[in-house]
């Protein structure tokens, strides 16, 4: 995704832009923050006065449905950060891996089903990360090909239905949760602290920020841009692995719709938490806030009623809205 | 005639599409279940599906952007007619290919004026398409109540085409015909060679790239809308089900991830070499993943050789296997 620098690069057209539009993308970056804020504050309001919103049932399930996305979407943050956009193949990851999971318990135990589970997550996507860094692979279109190798896959082996736990594998010790907070919501948690350790206080996390931000500029002080970018996929890999052990243990059974439509809700949840979607600038802690947003505002839309497929079409808009309003005129 | 093979556009994915027939019909050697009138009929029905929508992601592919929101287009539209659709059929079709226009235009539109990357705009689209889909629908599969219609739009023509087909047949032909005989055609070309010196030249950058992604969103939109009448029913889709074949189709149909190369009808017989390999897998009796299988690896496959950084890397690595 990287352009050469000569001022003849190819790329988009540079006609002078209307006046009128110029303002509004210069100013975009202060006024995007004050329009969060504002728009933080609001739902803030509207989810506190929700009746209903603020019962325990209710808080309980939002921070356990929040959880599954939550981990994809902070392993697409690293992914988007290290400037190649989005994943269409998380999802899947998702399902095969929980898949993986249960099945590797049963034959070895449940050690060895999140080692398996693990593994396969990192390893799955550190392949693609590898094809994207080191040949500069199109990211979109490798992912749209895991994607269909990954389906491809689990099929042919045979394991196109559920799997389920055998009777001599307990869960019980996951499903009890910390004083009143479900443990899909620690790990989540966890997961983003570790995310953000990773990103803040490890040189991976400062080489991801300089390739995000250019390429170009990251390989000439030295960077091996190949070795992070695999390294991004190779984490987002391991998080998303643990959504899909965390729903194979919820659900007690594994199959392939576990992460249908995981990954653009991830990718949802990064660009409303502010990621910006050219990559280099963004942070977990925010896409942390922007699955929660998004939850909420599902939580809020139930509770009033309206049906859950109006959250979908709330989401779509709201990434729009950020995709438009974080721009700053830089072309690309 | 040897330069005309070498640099026609044509000549790699008719060769693919040769092969794969011949490979197929040796597969299947004497039992006549691949090369027959209900294979080829079945053939044209996918290529009736994904064919449009691959010809409209193909010409955002060839001027170096992408359009993810075919997806969304195609399910939306397919609702709009089913839902608009119940008195006379045509009021669903022309309201829901006015919102493909519109959602295709808006888009692109975003892109040219605020200068925004495709990937990021279309995906909002994507999002927003889907989310207005499956709000129209309540995530459920919605009857379409013109069983005549669908038996009309499905009935065999000519033996191997239908309505159907002949429609997505025709929209390549035309397209194919406009991209030869009309500067678009050079004028698209040379935008995805080199944008800023297509500038220079005097092409209308921005117009055209509006106009193609409008003709985008149209091409979903149609592609949806006849899928939903021919089945008498419309849902929204996985996205798989018909990104992955279309950027597959558009990939082998010669149209580069750089931009600047393809042609439509090369991207029309992409679409054939996937509908003939997914209804040979099925007429030889393959099970049904070895499609996905052969589409992944396809796809795969063509990303690596296309990455810019390839043949840099490999030569590093024998400069490096070299003894000094």
């Amino acid at each position: 995704m990287s352009e050469p620098m000569s001022p003849w690069r190819k790329g988009p057209a540079v006609p002078a832009m209307p006046k009128r539009w110029r303002q509004l993308v210069v100013g975009g970056r202060r006024r995007l923050v004050v329009i969060r804020a504002a728009f933080t504050i609001g739902l803030a309001v509207l989810a506190l006065t929700t009746p209903g919103f603020l019962s325990r049932p209710s808080l309980s399930a939002l921070l356990t449905t929040v959880s599954f996305v939550g981990c994809v979407a902070v392993g697409m943050t690293l992914i988007t950060l290290s400037g190649n956009i989005m994943s269409f193949s998380l999802g899947a990851l998702v399902g095969v891996t929980a898949m993986i999971f249960t099945a590797a318990s049963n034959w070895g135990g449940l050690a060895f089903g999140f080692a398996a589970a693990l593994a396969a997550g990192a390893l799955m996507n550190a392949a693609q990360g590898l094809v994207i860094g080191w040949a500069g692979a199109n990211p979109i279109v490798t992912s749209i090909a895991a994607l269909a190798l990954i389906y491809g896959a689990v099929e042919a082996i045979g394991a196109g239905a559920t799997v389920y736990p055998q009777a001599d594998v307990s869960y019980g010790i996951f499903k009890r949760g910390i004083v009143g907070i479900p443990f899909e919501f620690i790990t989540f948690m966890f997961v983003t602290v570790i995310g953000q350790l990773i990103l803040f206080f490890t040189i991976f996390g400062r080489n991801l920020y300089m390739v995000g931000g250019s390429l170009r500029a990251a390989e000439a002080v030295g960077v091996r841009a190949w070795r992070t970018i695999s390294g991004a996929y190779l984490w987002a890999g391991v998080f998303s692995a643990l959504a899909g052990i965390m729903l194979a243990i919820r659900y007690s059974s594994a199959d392939m719709d576990f992460g249908l439509g995981y990954e653009y809700q991830a990718i949802a949840a990064v660009l409303v938490g502010g990621t910006v979607v050219k990559g280099g600038e963004g942070s977990v802690v925010q896409t942390f806030a922007g699955t929660l947003i998004i939850a909420i505002i599902e939580v809020v839309l139930l509770l009033k009623g309206l049906r859950q497929e109006w959250q979908y079409l709330l989401a779509g808009l709201l990434v729009l809205a950020v995709v438009v309003l974080q721009t700053r005129g830089t072309g690309d | 005639m040897r330069a005309f093979l070498r640099t026609d556009q044509h000549v790699r994915p008719l060769g693919l599409l040769a092969l794969c027939i011949v490979v197929l019909t040796l597969a299947d050697w004497g039992q006549g279940r691949f090369l027959s009138g209900a294979t080829a009929f079945s053939t044209f029905e996918i290529f009736a599906t994904t064919g449009p929508v691959a010809l409209g992601l193909g010409l955002t592919m060839m001027i170096r952007e992408f359009d993810l929101s075919v997806i969304g287009m195609f399910n939306l539209a397919g609702c709009i007619a089913v839902i608009t659709g119940g008195g006379s059929p045509w009021i669903g079709l022309g309201l829901a290919l006015a919102a493909g226009l519109a959602g295709g235009f808006a888009q692109g539109f975003i892109i040219v004026r605020l200068r925004l990357g495709s990937v990021a705009v279309t995906l909002g689209g994507l999002l927003v398409f889907n989310g207005l889909a499956l709000v129209l629908s309540e995530n459920r599969s919605l009857p379409y109540d013109n069983m005549p219609l669908a038996l009309d739009l499905k009935a065999p023509l000519a033996a191997v085409l239908s309505i159907r087909s002949v429609v997505a047949l025709t929209i390549f032909a035309v397209a194919a015909v406009v991209m030869a005989v009309t500067r678009i055609g050079r004028d698209v070309i040379a935008i995805g060679s080199d944008r800023r010196a297509a500038m220079i030249a005097g092409v209308d950058v921005n117009e055209l790239m509006i106009g193609i992604f409008a003709f985008s969103g149209v091409c979903a939109a149609l592609s949806g809308v006849l899928l939903s009448y021919s089945l008498a029913s419309a849902s929204v889709s996985e996205a798989s089900v018909i990104l992955v074949p279309a950027a597959a189709s558009a990939i082998l149909g010669g149209v580069s991830l750089g931009g600047g190369t393809g042609r439509p009808l090369g991207i029309g017989i992409g679409v054939l070499v996937l509908a003939v390999l997914g209804t040979g897998f099925n007429a030889i009796g393959a099970p049904p993943y070895v499609n996905d299988i052969a589409m992944g690896a396809i796809l795969l496959t063509v990303a690596i050789l296309d990455g810019p950084y390839l043949i840099r890397r490999l030569s590093g690595l024998r400069r490096r296997a070299a003894p000094h």
